[in-house]
């Protein structure tokens, strides 16, 4: 398993992967879906299972003395590591546009979402698809990209619009609330989604390590 | 003794069907596996690995079920299906560097050995590369983890005549030291000069599988030839015969 988590990271993985990290630098940009800073780490995600494909990764994994379950479970190792990385770091800016940046202007007057504990709920909700719709759906073929990633795409625009419309409906307005009002109710939301996330990921793990056995390559 | 063991393959596709495929390879021995195209030499090569899954039958290797053990029997056992043709972008060293993490016998001296044997620069991508230089890269693979049994799919297939003798030349080398060789190749000639047995395949059914010189002969005795080529032809050519006829 240690062997196939360094395969990814050195052989199989896009340098994009690491690179659209940066993306959670989207967190502290006003006036913007910052929810899409979440998609483009999973963008990143997406090239290394493409890059993957293009190299015939699945023919050199599955010629090496490994179960081809172990193949599939240190790829989400992996997406669950990047994953984490972004979640840490739009975590951290969040923090940082809830507290000394809280009174700033450009973030006062901000029309779309602000950073809040709800905005990271969305966050994890935007890897979830990623995880059950995009990755469990590759391993259906291990070759077929472009339906999983329109599934995951499709998902991603009701996300972020929900996201959106949400703190503009009566009642909801504290989620758009700069310094985070009622945070008990925004981190209970976190703690939901998080629980989502891991449930959901299992459950995408194993679906794919469940199709990728059926495959003939 | 046999290293690998089919009994009664089986797989069933679309319009096609890899009917009931039994044959041994024995260590130190090279076992040719011929038919034409889609005949199911491929098919039988990727059930060996657990690449597809037979509808039916028993594969075993060094004794071990395949795919129960398939973990053991990949330790001890190389496949190369011709030219590397994955990470093409990637240096040899780092291909070389990751693949023999996984291999607990894994022996770096034998791998400079092949390296320096087959010229090859580890520093180049398998983009760099000729089409026979990467079959030697993926046989440097296959052999620095001492494997007992090479499965080979079409190794000789797009090399000019001095780089398919020298892969002959390695072939029997290895037979030497002991290693069961299972290829499979349209160039009927390179088994004649190498292999000690056969396994013939013809749209999905099993032709013959025993010792070349025997199938030859008994071939011969018959009227069919006296060489692979001209055998193969007169059954292939047969068997379109009564389709057109039919």
């Amino acid at each position: 398993m240690k062997n196939l988590l360094i395969n990814e990271l050195r052989l199989s993985a896009s340098p994009l992967s690491y690179i659209f990290l940066t993306a959670a630098l989207m967190t502290m940009l006003p006036g913007y879906p910052i929810l899409m800073s979440a998609f483009f780490i999973c963008f990143g995600n997406f090239h290394t299972f493409q890059n993957a494909r293009e190299a015939n990764d699945t023919l050199y994994s599955v010629l090496l003395p490994v179960s081809k379950n172990d193949i599939v479970r240190a790829r989400f190792v992996f997406i669950i590591v990047i994953q984490s990385a972004g979640f840490l770091l739009c975590a951290a800016l969040t923090a940082l546009r809830m507290t000394v940046l809280s009174d700033t202007k450009p973030y006062t007057g901000n029309s779309l979402m602000n950073a809040t504990p709800v905005y990271l709920a969305f966050v994890l909700l935007i890897y979830c698809a990623f995880n059950i719709l995009f990755a469990a759906g590759f391993y259906k073929t291990a070759y077929k990209i472009g339906i999983p990633f329109i599934r995951f795409g499709s998902a991603v625009f009701i996300l972020v619009a929900a996201a959106e419309i949400l703190p503009h409906l009566p009642g909801l307005t504290f989620l758009h609330s700069p310094k985070g009002e009622r945070q008990g109710v925004q981190f209970a939301a976190l703690a939901a989604a998080a629980v989502v996330y891991c449930v959901f990921t299992a459950a995408a793990c194993r679906i794919s390590q469940k199709r990728f056995e059926k495959i003939d390559l | 003794m046999p290293v690998l063991r089919v009994e009664n393959l089986c797989k069933r596709y679309p319009g096609f069907l890899l009917d009931n495929i039994s044959f041994s390879v024995c260590e130190g021995r090279i076992t040719g596996l011929i038919g034409r195209n889609g005949a199911g030499k491929t098919t039988t090569l990727k059930s060996i690995f657990n690449l597809v899954h037979p509808d039916g039958g028993e594969i075993s290797v060094f004794g071990l079920n395949m795919p129960a053990d398939e973990r053991k029997i990949k330790q001890r056992i190389g496949y190369a299906g011709g030219a590397v043709d994955y990470y093409k972008h990637k240096k040899l060293r780092d291909i070389s560097r990751i693949t023999s993490m996984f291999y607990g016998n894994w022996d770096d001296s034998a791998y400079r050995k092949y390296l320096d044997a087959f010229s090859l620069d580890e520093n180049k991508t398998p983009l760099e590369l000729s089409e026979g230089m990467r079959v030697k890269f993926s046989l440097t693979l296959a052999l620095s983890h001492h494997a007992e049994l090479l499965v080979l799919d079409e190794p000789t297939s797009g090399l000019d005549p001095v780089s398919r003798a020298e892969l002959l030349d390695t072939f029997l080398f290895l037979k030497e030291k002991g290693v069961g060789i299972l290829f499979s190749t349209h160039i009927t000639t390179d088994l004649e000069k190498c292999a000690d047995d056969i396994v013939y395949i013809a749209s999905g059914k099993l032709i013959a599988a025993k010792p070349l010189r025997e199938f030859i002969s008994e071939n011969a005795q018959a009227g069919n030839g006296d060489s692979l080529e001209d055998i193969m032809v007169r059954y292939e050519k047969e068997s379109l015969y009564e389709k057109l006829a039919d």
